[in-house]
């Protein structure tokens, strides 16, 4: 559905995305992440068709985006910096709305009103931030798209909309095979609805995966000896990361989890622990494999 | 129907096969009873219906479920005869609780009416599992 082969895209000096390559499958919710200034937005405005690529083949059902009314009027774009015209009232926005996407659908609009729970004639600047974002959600849902993209769409919203929206957006991925792309900070939110996740660094894709492989391949190893630690037990397991912490050894190891726990106990331990990582911890680990790690700089 | 922990760290998938595979055992779900439709589980959820495709996937494959195409999922009747690898996590489980057990002070005889008790309940129901 969403194909991305090769693109670079240069802002004058600055290298914003180097030779980026990423697919997604219809019907699927991608997530992307990355550090600060890694290149989320910029690659979310391609996929808008907002900005075109120095270099690289950019396609949405195999059609180039940059400027492609058929695909744009399909797609709905969520950015992190929401534009609504001075003095529009919600009504007015949705008028616009209707008079630009053919697939406007104004009874789903009347429908997600009891949603939304926002007086139509109220102007949009008179509302809080959180509101504004749920009139982003409001319009972007009527406008019944294939492809949706978000640039961290949840910040601000309230943890009940917050669910609403996550099952609004879910339930138009499993009725309507609607394709979504979304970043965001919050990797907590991310790891209830993505089934793929792409991590991004200075511009450049680290890793992609399923999110279900991604945890799979990574394990957290608490591990305890009644005595001291076998010297050989980190030749054998090399491992991202480690910490002692009293007695309990902390390791980060990538591997199958049965080899895992086989070599582990081949060792005799008096207490071992396999945990799954959360999404938050691989993010960590895997960033300070690349130099971008949480150091104690100050004290 | 079900509710996951959404704060747990086993992915999500894995938590899936676990529910459904409990209700399975447990006798909720009858054999032959039809499972939710991927898109109302998602619904309902709020989890990405990929994922319940792959859980359904995996528990069919582990026998536990079957699926008429066009149709949905069923609970499968028979005993999946598979679960060699399962059993054997279970004995470690078994073993962990044994030795806590143990360690607090519970007398062996106790233990073992214990896991008699268990059993002669379990009597006409499915010992395997």
């Amino acid at each position: 559905m969403i194909e991305v082969e090769g693109v670079s895209k240069q802002f004058q000096e600055l290298e914003a995305l180097k030779d980026v390559s990423l697919s997604v499958h219809k019907g699927s919710i991608y997530g992307l992440v990355g550090s600060n200034g890694a290149g989320k937005t910029t690659l979310l405005k391609l996929l808008a068709g907002i900005y075109r690529q120095n270099s690289g083949a950019l396609t949405i059902d195999s059609q180039p985006v940059f400027e492609n009314d058929a695909i744009k009027t399909r797609t709905a774009f969520i950015p992190d910096l929401l534009y609504f015209f001075p003095n529009f009232s919600v009504q007015d926005v949705a008028h616009f709305h209707a008079g630009i996407y053919p697939q406007w659908n104004q009874a789903r609009f009347e429908k997600l009103r009891s949603v939304f729970n926002i007086e139509v004639k109220r102007r949009i600047k008179t509302l809080s931030k959180g509101m504004q974002r749920q009139i982003a959600f409001w319009m972007s849902l009527a406008l019944m798209p294939d492809v949706m993209i978000l640039d961290e769409p949840i910040d601000g919203l309230d943890p009940v909309m917050r669910q609403k929206v996550k099952n609004l957006i879910i339930q138009d991925v499993a009725e309507r095979e609607m394709t979504v792309m979304i970043s965001s900070h919050n990797l907590r939110d991310l790891e209830d609805i993505c089934d793929n996740i792409g991590i991004l660094h200075q511009g450049e894709m680290l890793i992609q995966k399923d999110l279900d492989d991604l945890k799979a391949d990574v394990h957290k190893i608490q591990i305890a000896f009644s005595g001291d630690v076998p010297p050989t037990l980190l030749q054998d397991m090399p491992a991202l990361y480690q910490e002692k912490r009293g007695s309990v050894l902390i390791l980060i190891v990538r591997g199958v989890y049965e080899d895992i726990i086989r070599s582990m106990q081949s060792y005799h331990p008096a207490v071992l622990d396999i945990l799954p990582l959360t999404l938050e911890e691989i993010f960590i680990y895997e960033m300070g494999d690349h130099g971008y790690e949480i150091k104690n700089i100050l004290y | 129907m079900f509710e996951l922990d959404l704060r747990s760290r086993a992915p999500m998938y894995e938590q899936l096969v676990e529910k459904i595979k409990e209700l399975i055992i447990n006798n909720v779900l009858k054999p032959d009873e039809q499972l939710p439709t991927v898109r109302v589980l998602a619904g309902e959820l709020t989890i990405n219906p990929n994922t319940i495709q792959k859980a359904y996937r995996e528990l069919e494959h582990r026998g536990y479920i079957y699926s008429v195409p066009g149709k949905g999922s069923f609970v499968r009747p028979a005993v999946p005869g598979n679960n060699a690898a399962r059993l054997r996590i279970l004995e470690k489980e078994l073993s962990i609780i044994v030795t806590e057990m143990r360690y607090l002070g519970a007398p062996p005889q106790e233990i073992i009416t214990r896991i008699k008790t268990q059993l002669f309940k379990d009597e006409g129901g499915n010992v395997d599992d």
